[in-house]
């Protein structure tokens, strides 16, 4: 899961998965909370989750700058190359 | 400041009217000096105290418990206000998550004054009123925002085996209008609650009201009335993704509070 569009397949799976979405509303440029109505209560469940599936701990301050699922997708890119 | 209350007949007030508008203001007041004195005062020797950190929280609640008696004692004998609380004896359960609906100033200290050992979620503006931030942090009470770092510290909390008092409209609720309960109190609960329990909190006739100041004092004085409910097991809507089972949980919750006004 190392480059943006592995990424960006795997999240859109999780998030179809946790939050019942339409995997077409699933765009790089769709708002997390405007567009998919993902509060910020889902987005602690989508954090824990991230955790998992990276195995690495996202700092929550690096998470509310997140708007769009680009902008989710370059933050987990980040994270996982990171060394 | 004193302005006397909007009339809306020709009747003289009742129930002692002026005594209990005096004893209401002397309330407020032994509330923010107590509050400031114990902050500056009592807090610090509690704490220097040794101990755990637990330790250290646990006999700062216990002190926050017993002013909070001593306050509502002071009003309910003063006659500022009367109360009655049943099914108290069940609050306090270790991992237990109490919610209560939300419509006056005091729910949270006729909450905390009865239920041994609790921690609770508190607005974040309770940081900034000098008669609680010193209580308020020594307690380990929970700020609700950022709402992720509440719900981790709530966990941590419950996870511990202790008892979290949360409300789930997150603020005081203004009259009539539709209740709405947030998600967060749902997702503490079904991340770690052992057991959650309804607290129902009806004011008759409405005071201490979001919408009313605290001079406007009902006529007669009002009555608080709090009633512990059934306990409500939440490993029944532990399936399934998280976001959707919170939304299903806290509708649930929403719903026994509907069905409880409804009844009023």
């Amino acid at each position: 899961m190392h480059d943006r569009d592995a990424i960006l397949g795997e999240l859109r799976a999780t998030l179809v998965e946790l939050f019942e979405l339409d995997p077409a509303r699933i765009t790089p440029d769709a708002q997390l909370y405007e567009d998919l109505e993902i509060d910020s209560i889902d987005a602690i469940d989508l954090m824990d989750r991230l955790r998992r599936q990276t195995g690495r701990k996202i700092d929550s301050g690096r998470f509310r700058s997140v708007r769009t699922v680009s902008d989710l997708v370059d933050t987990i890119h980040q994270l996982v190359n990171e060394t | 400041m004193m302005a006397p209350p909007v009339r809306t007949s020709a009747r003289p007030f009742r129930d002692l009217y002026y005594v209990r508008l005096a004893t209401t203001g002397l309330s407020f007041m032994l509330f923010g000096v107590g509050g400031v004195l114990l902050g500056v005062v009592v807090v610090p020797l509690l704490l220097a105290v040794p101990g755990s950190g637990a330790a250290r929280r646990t006999r700062v609640r216990r002190m926050i418990r017993i002013a909070f008696r001593f306050f509502i004692g002071f009003a309910h004998h003063s006659g500022a206000i009367s109360y009655s609380f049943s099914g108290a004896e069940r609050l306090g359960r270790p991992g237990q998550l109490i919610i209560a609906n939300h419509p006056s100033l005091i729910d949270i200290v006729l909450l905390i004054a009865f239920t041994p050992d609790a921690g609770c979620v508190v607005k974040r503006e309770a940081l900034r009123n000098p008669a609680l931030v010193i209580g308020v942090s020594a307690a380990g009470y929970v700020p609700n925002a950022p709402t992720d770092l509440m719900i981790e510290r709530a966990t941590t909390l419950l996870t511990a085996g202790e008892c979290l008092i949360m409300f789930p409209e997150g603020t005081r609720t203004v009259p009539d209008r539709a209740v709405h309960f947030h998600r967060g109190a749902a997702s503490v609960a079904l991340r770690a609650a052992s057991v959650v329990t309804p607290v129902f909190i009806r004011v008759e006739p409405p005071s201490l009201f979001k919408s009313i100041p605290w001079y406007r004092i009902a006529d007669p004085r009002s009555h608080f009335s709090l009633r512990v409910g059934r306990d409500i097991d939440p490993a029944a809507f532990r399936h399934g993704p998280p976001p959707i089972a919170s939304r299903a949980f806290n509708e649930h919750l929403a719903a026994i509070y509907a069905v409880e006004a409804a009844a009023n």
